[in-house]
């Protein structure tokens, strides 16, 4: 069930009607983790017990944590990653087809199992709720709470990944009165353009990308589905993430802000404060800092930085494509790091500009690695923007068509807010309206999100 | 924010999403379809060619087939009222289906017999075996504002604005190109396959075809275009052709095209190069006017 079939919307209203009617209030909680579960398990129902093994095990490890921080904290974190490991990773060792791979049936239907939509966002979850919580010796909390924290549907799929010390303490009674119903449509109406009227547009022409239509494609065309996809990427996934939040503020939660326009980034460290917020600070607060941060010296902060993208990276997906994708921004990081201080002394629009287009331009290049997570077709795909293309009978791209699938997330950047919403005035609503019918009338093909394959 | 401002915001909101549609809709109802959306896929350069044939008047001379037919543009024909219904990436059958759902049908199908291992693809002819085929309720606005510029850009040509650079284009040798990648590429493919239940299953189906068009005034006949030596020698090429053969061993089910096969050329392994499909079209032209009753 995705965000954009209409069996979400009747799930949602749904879910919704019977959120707010007096006779459920003690029973809201309880609703949502139902509602959650039934969300999960209407696309892969045979996941449902992986689901509950994963929430019941940390929540498991969550008490005994409670009691015995120094002994069970890292068997809790343990249990999560292995089960990260071996859902994700596992088809590096045997085939997805393979049947009959150890001779024991129990273990053979695990291996053949799917990877859970979600894991590597619930597993986060998981972690986050077991250092959070037993750092602070609080009681333990009900497992129904621990079950909405972890599997709250807006949240579930592709997050944002939410801290249990910023959700848990939003788990109280609800009010309708208390619905900020314009700022969840704003969210809303943002997410589903963005998704629908960008990112669907844009990837029927980055499909040329793929293997092995990119061969026929012209240098020039290499170079503009590059940057397209830069666009694809980023309003596929702030669509994604913006109606998460404001599904989230319709039944009164509020999940954090997950990008903040990256690509108006002037520096490395400053995209990672921009693009995928929440992963990026999880990466921090539970990898990064733990691992020493900045506070032994400067090789050392290196190397933390190098393991942390390297990481940040493989979370993504197992292949060498995404291993690389990570180290090299891990790489970028450190070279500019020596120079930051430096550079912010220049004060100068121009150079600031010039700042903001080189890591943008060099941001864009390695989501060839995302984009192609086939290492010898990213490379040849790089290559190949490099050198004249023999073909005599490439496909055609609509530049103009591109221009204006791409022009809301150029808007985005590059108008400042303060000033559009001036500019706005009272016209904003009729904006939004607009946005609304574009998203039905100009809708792209249907695809699938792209961050569901994390 | 108060509860009457949010209503007012939905109002207004709800407003110009209404505005929009409305006049989309209008605009829909007034004009219909408006102008040819311009393709970015392959999936849409098929609808636009259905959508074409589904709204003009019934034409004389129709070619059905797969991308390799595709690459014999319209106006390399010098036979007048002919329709290339070719779908790249598909079925000839998808085509045939398509053109027998119709309620009025050419005097003349061509069907395209080298590519006929892909299923037929059912969405499509239902799609346009309806009366009410490719009617959106409403335009698409920037895709139609766009298909305007480019059709004003590049309206579609007809015989007569390229004869002189045709003439040109033939007058040149054959390309020279080296296409040794993409021909062991294709021949890697077109080994690799057995299409013998996905060929019998359309051979069957053409042959169930064949007397419902004609019973309705239409002729059909068959061609096979010509591709490189190395692909028709390789096992799904010489399959399908025993099939289809062994199927339709009659003579006069069949299109004889004669052409200097030195002349001709694939760049990509498969499709014919520009030069060679005009050579090809000038056959196709030759073997229509020698059809007894023709104009």
């Amino acid at each position: 069930m995705t965000f954009t079939s209409w069996q979400f919307g009747a799930f949602v209203a749904i879910i919704f009607a019977v959120y707010y009617l007096p006779p459920c209030k003690s029973l809201q909680v309880q609703l949502l983790v139902v509602g959650s579960l039934f969300f999960y398990g209407y696309g892969q129902p045979e996941l449902l017990p992986l689901l509950a093994v994963a929430v019941l095990g940390t929540y498991l490890f969550l008490i005994l944590a409670l009691r015995n921080r120094p002994l069970w904290l890292p068997i809790g974190i343990g249990f999560n990653l292995l089960l990260l490991a071996f859902f994700k990773y596992k088809f590096l060792f045997i085939g997805p087809r393979s049947t009959g791979a150890t001779g024991l049936a129990p273990i053979d239907f695990l291996l053949q199992l799917p990877l859970p939509i979600g894991i590597s966002f619930f597993v986060f979850h998981n972690i986050s709720l077991l250092v959070d919580l037993t750092g602070k010796r609080n009681d333990p909390p009900d497992l129904k709470s621990v079950f909405l924290y972890i599997i709250f549907f807006p949240q579930l799929v592709s997050g944002p990944i939410t801290r249990a010390e910023m959700f848990m303490p939003q788990i109280q009674p609800k009010y309708f009165s208390d619905i900020p119903f314009v700022e969840a449509a704003k969210w809303i109406l943002s997410g589903f353009f963005f998704k629908l009227y960008v990112a669907n547009n844009l990837n029927e022409m980055t499909s040329y990308m793929d293997f092995p239509l990119y061969e026929t494609l012209r240098t020039q065309d290499r170079w503009l589905l590059v940057f397209l996809y830069s666009y694809q990427i980023y309003a596929d996934f702030f669509g994604y993430s913006a109606i998460a939040i404001g599904l989230a503020l319709l039944f009164g939660y509020r999940l954090p802000i997950n990008f903040n326009l990256p690509y108006i980034s002037v520096s490395f460290s400053e995209f990672w404060t921009r693009w995928h917020i929440s992963l990026s600070s999880w990466l921090r607060t539970y990898l990064y800092v733990p691992l020493g941060g900045n506070r032994h010296g400067e090789l050392r902060t290196y190397l933390n930085l190098m393991i942390v993208m390297g990481l940040g990276g493989l979370w993504h997906g197992a292949g060498l494509g995404f291993l690389l994708w990570g180290l090299l921004h891990g790489a970028l990081l450190v070279i500019e790091r020596p120079f930051l201080a430096r550079l912010a002394l220049i004060d100068s629009a121009a150079f600031r500009a010039t700042r903001v287009g080189f890591v943008f331009v060099c941001v864009t290049m390695l989501w060839i690695f995302f984009k192609l997570p086939n290492f010898d077709h990213a490379i040849s795909y790089l290559s190949g923007m490099f050198t004249s293309s023999t073909n005599p009978n490439p496909p055609k791209l609509f530049y103009n068509l591109a221009c204006l699938y791409s022009l809301p997330v150029m808007i985005q950047h590059l108008v400042s807010r303060s000033r559009f919403e001036k500019t706005l005035g009272g016209t904003e609503p009729y904006l939004y309206g607009l946005m609304a019918a574009l998203m039905y009338l100009e809708a792209g093909p249907e695809t699938s999100f792209i961050y569901f394959q994390f | 924010m108060q509860p009457k401002s949010a209503v007012r915001w939905f109002a207004k909101c709800g407003f110009s999403a209404g505005l929009l549609l409305l006049a989309c809709g209008v605009a829909t109802a007034w004009f219909g379809n408006g102008p040819q959306l311009p393709s970015t896929t392959t999936r849409d350069g098929t609808l636009i060619t259905l959508n074409r044939y589904a709204r003009e008047p019934i034409p004389d001379v129709v070619l059905v087939g797969s991308s390799l037919t595709f690459r014999l543009k319209e106006e390399y024909f010098t036979t007048h009222r002919l329709r290339n219904l070719a779908l790249a990436g598909g079925s000839p059958v998808t085509g045939l289906e398509v053109v027998a759902s119709q309620p009025r049908l050419p005097k003349i199908i061509l069907v395209e017999t080298n590519v006929l291992s892909r299923s037929t693809d059912a969405a499509l002819v239902a799609r346009y075996s309806r009366a009410d085929n490719a009617k959106p309720l409403f335009f698409r606005p920037i895709r139609t504002a766009v298909a305007a510029y480019e059709d004003r850009l590049h309206a579609p040509l007809n015989h007569a604005q390229v004869s002189s650079s045709l003439r040109q284009l033939l007058e040149q040798p054959p390309s020279d190109f080296d296409n040794r990648i993409y021909v062991d590429r294709a021949l890697e493919q077109w080994n690799a396959e057995d299409p013998t239940g996905a060929v019998q299953a359309n051979v069957v189906r053409i042959e169930q075809l064949i007397p419902e068009i004609e019973r309705k005034g239409a002729r059909v006949l068959l061609f096979e275009l010509p591709c490189s030596a190395q692909l028709e020698a390789s096992r799904s090429a010489k399959i399908t052709r025993e099939i289809v053969r062994t199927a339709f061993p009659r003579p006069d089910r069949w299109l004889h095209i004669d052409y200097a096969r030195g002349e001709l050329r694939w760049a990509d392994g498969v499709h014919l190069d520009q030069r060679s499909a005009v050579i090809i079209t000038q056959s196709i032209d030759r073997a229509l006017a020698s059809l007894p009753g023709s104009p």
